[in-house]
C-alpha cells in the first residue's frame, strides 16, 4: 500500500503541475483513527496527502458531479469567450468508476471533463462492523498489519481479521479494479472470494414468504430517520430537485408518518434500477443501520436477469431503462 | 422501456412484500372495449381475492 500512495502522489503532482487538471478529489487520512476522508486538491504540493488504503469509504464519483455541474451553472453568468474549462481527477476505484461510466452514459459531463486515475481494491472497512467487532469501544488508535487490525481501545489491544470486517458490497464485488482509467496506479486486485455468492443474500430472502418479506420490510424502514444521508452521499442521487422536495406535486408527505418513510424509500430505491453501482456508500454513511443493499441488489440482479445489463459496466452500454430488446420477458403482462 | 420498467416495478414490489397479484400491467388499445372490460374484471377478481390493501396505504 505505501508504494501505491507514493505512486498516486507523484502521479497527482504531476497531473497538477502540468496543469492537466484543475482539481484533484482523493483521500487523505481522517481526523479519527482508521478513517479516510474526501479531500480536493488543487495546489501540487498537498499532493502528499493523499491516502489509499482500507478506510477509503465514499464513492467519489459524486463529488465529481457535483464540481462539474457547479462549475457549469457558474460559468452560465460568464460571457462565451470568457468561460473556463474545468477538468476534475479522481481516485477512483472499480465501483467509482462505475458511477463514473453511469455519469457519461447519462450525458451528465464529457470524457474529457475528468481525469480517473484508477487504483485496485480490495475492500474497505466496514466502521458499524467493526464497532461492532470490538464491542462498541472506543478506537483510540489503530494500525493495519497485514490481514490483521491492531485497535488500541480503553481495555486495552485488540486485533481483528481484516476479512472479518469488510463491507458487505466489498465481500462479493466483482469490480474490484476500475472498469475505465486514464493511469492506473499499481497493479491489479485479486477478486473477491466471495464474488461468486453475489446473490446469496437476495435469493435467501426471496425464499421467504409475502407477510416475512414485508415484515423485515418495515422493521428496517421503522429505523429511517429521513435524514437523507443515502441520497446525499448516492452517486447516482443528482437531481437538482430531489423528489421528496417537491411541493408541487407532493410525492411523499414530510413528518414521521410510516408510510411516508416507506414510500420515500420506496422510491429512491426504485430510481436506482439499473443504476447501483453497488459501492456501499448509502449504507456506511446510514447513522440508523438500515439494511438498504438487501433491497438495492434485487434491484441489480432483476436487471441482470432480465436484460443482462448491469450499471457502469461498460461504455458502450444503453441505460437498460431507456433502451429495449424485442424479445424482453413479458410473461408478468396480465391478459385475462 | 416501459415494459421492462413494470417488469422490475412489479418484481421489486414483490419483493418487499406488496402481493405481486395487487401490480398489474397490459396493453390496451381504445378500441379493444370487450378486452378493456375483460381486464378490468379480472383486475378486480384478483384484487377481491387479496381483500383490502394496507400496505403502502396512509391512514389519515
Amino acid at each position: 500500500m505505501e508504494n501505491i500512495d507514493k505512486k498516486l502522489r507523484e502521479e497527482a503532482k504531476r497531473l497538477l503541475e502540468e496543469k492537466r487538471v484543475d482539481t484533484l478529489i482523493g483521500y487523505e487520512t481522517g481526523t479519527l483513527p482508521l478513517t479516510a476522508t474526501p479531500c480536493f486538491i488543487t495546489n501540487p504540493e498537498d499532493a502528499e496527502k493523499l491516502v489509499w488504503n482500507a478506510f477509503c469509504t465514499q464513492n467519489l464519483a459524486k463529488y465529481v458531479h457535483d464540481l462539474i455541474s457547479q462549475h457549469r451553472e457558474s460559468q452560465k453568468r460568464v460571457k462565451p469567450e470568457d468561460r473556463k474549462k474545468k477538468v476534475v481527477a479522481v481516485v477512483a476505484r472499480g465501483c467509482t468508476t462505475r458511477s463514473l461510466v453511469l455519469h457519461l452514459q447519462e450525458r451528465q459531463y464529457n470524457r474529457e471533463d475528468v481525469v480517473i486515475i484508477g487504483v485496485p481494491c480490495t475492500g474497505y472497512v466496514d466502521r458499524k462492523a467493526l464497532t461492532a467487532a470490538i464491542d462498541g469501544e472506543d478506537i483510540q488508535d489503530g494500525s493495519l498489519a497485514g490481514d490483521q487490525l491492531v485497535i488500541k481501545t480503553p481495555t486495552g489491544e485488540k486485533k481483528v481479521a481484516l476479512a472479518k470486517v469488510l463491507s458487505g458490497n466489498c465481500l462479493t464485488c466483482k469490480f474490484n479494479n476500475p472498469v475505465i482509467c486514464d493511469v492506473m496506479i499499481g497493479e491489479k486486485a485479486p477478486a473477491m472470494a466471495g464474488a461468486e455468492q453475489e446473490y446469496a443474500e437476495v435469493e435467501d430472502f426471496e425464499k421467504l414468504t409475502t407477510e416475512e418479506r414485508w415484515a423485515y420490510f418495515t422493521k428496517e424502514m421503522a429505523k429511517c430517520i429521513r435524514c437523507y444521508a443515502c441520497r446525499q452521499a448516492c452517486p447516482s442521487c443528482y437531481c437538482p430537485t430531489c423528489f421528496v422536495e417537491q411541493s408541487q406535486p407532493q410525492w411523499v408527505g414530510l413528518g414521521e408518518d410510516q408510510t411516508d418513510t416507506q414510500v420515500f424509500q420506496l422510491m429512491r430505491l426504485f430510481h436506482m434500477v439499473g443504476r447501483c453501482v453497488d459501492c456501499g456508500s448509502c449504507i456506511s454513511v446510514c447513522p440508523m443501520g438500515v439494511d438498504l443493499r438487501k433491497f438495492l441488489k434485487k434491484l441489480d440482479k432483476d436487471v441482470l436477469e432480465l436484460f443482462e445489463s448491469r450499471a457502469g459496466s461498460s461504455m458502450e452500454d444503453l441505460p437498460p431503462l431507456s433502451s429495449f430488446k424485442e424479445h424482453d420477458k413479458e410473461d408478468f403482462i396480465f391478459n385475462p | 422501456m416501459a415494459r421492462r420498467k413494470f417488469a422490475t416495478l412489479k418484481s421489486f414490489l414483490d419483493y418487499i412484500g406488496v402481493e405481486g397479484d395487487r401490480t398489474i400491467f397490459t396493453w390496451v388499445s381504445a378500441s379493444e372495449g370487450e378486452r378493456f372490460a375483460n381486464v378490468i374484471k379480472g383486475v378486480t377478481a384478483k384484487v377481491m381475492a387479496l381483500g383490502p390493501a394496507t400496505k403502502l396505504v396512509k391512514q389519515l
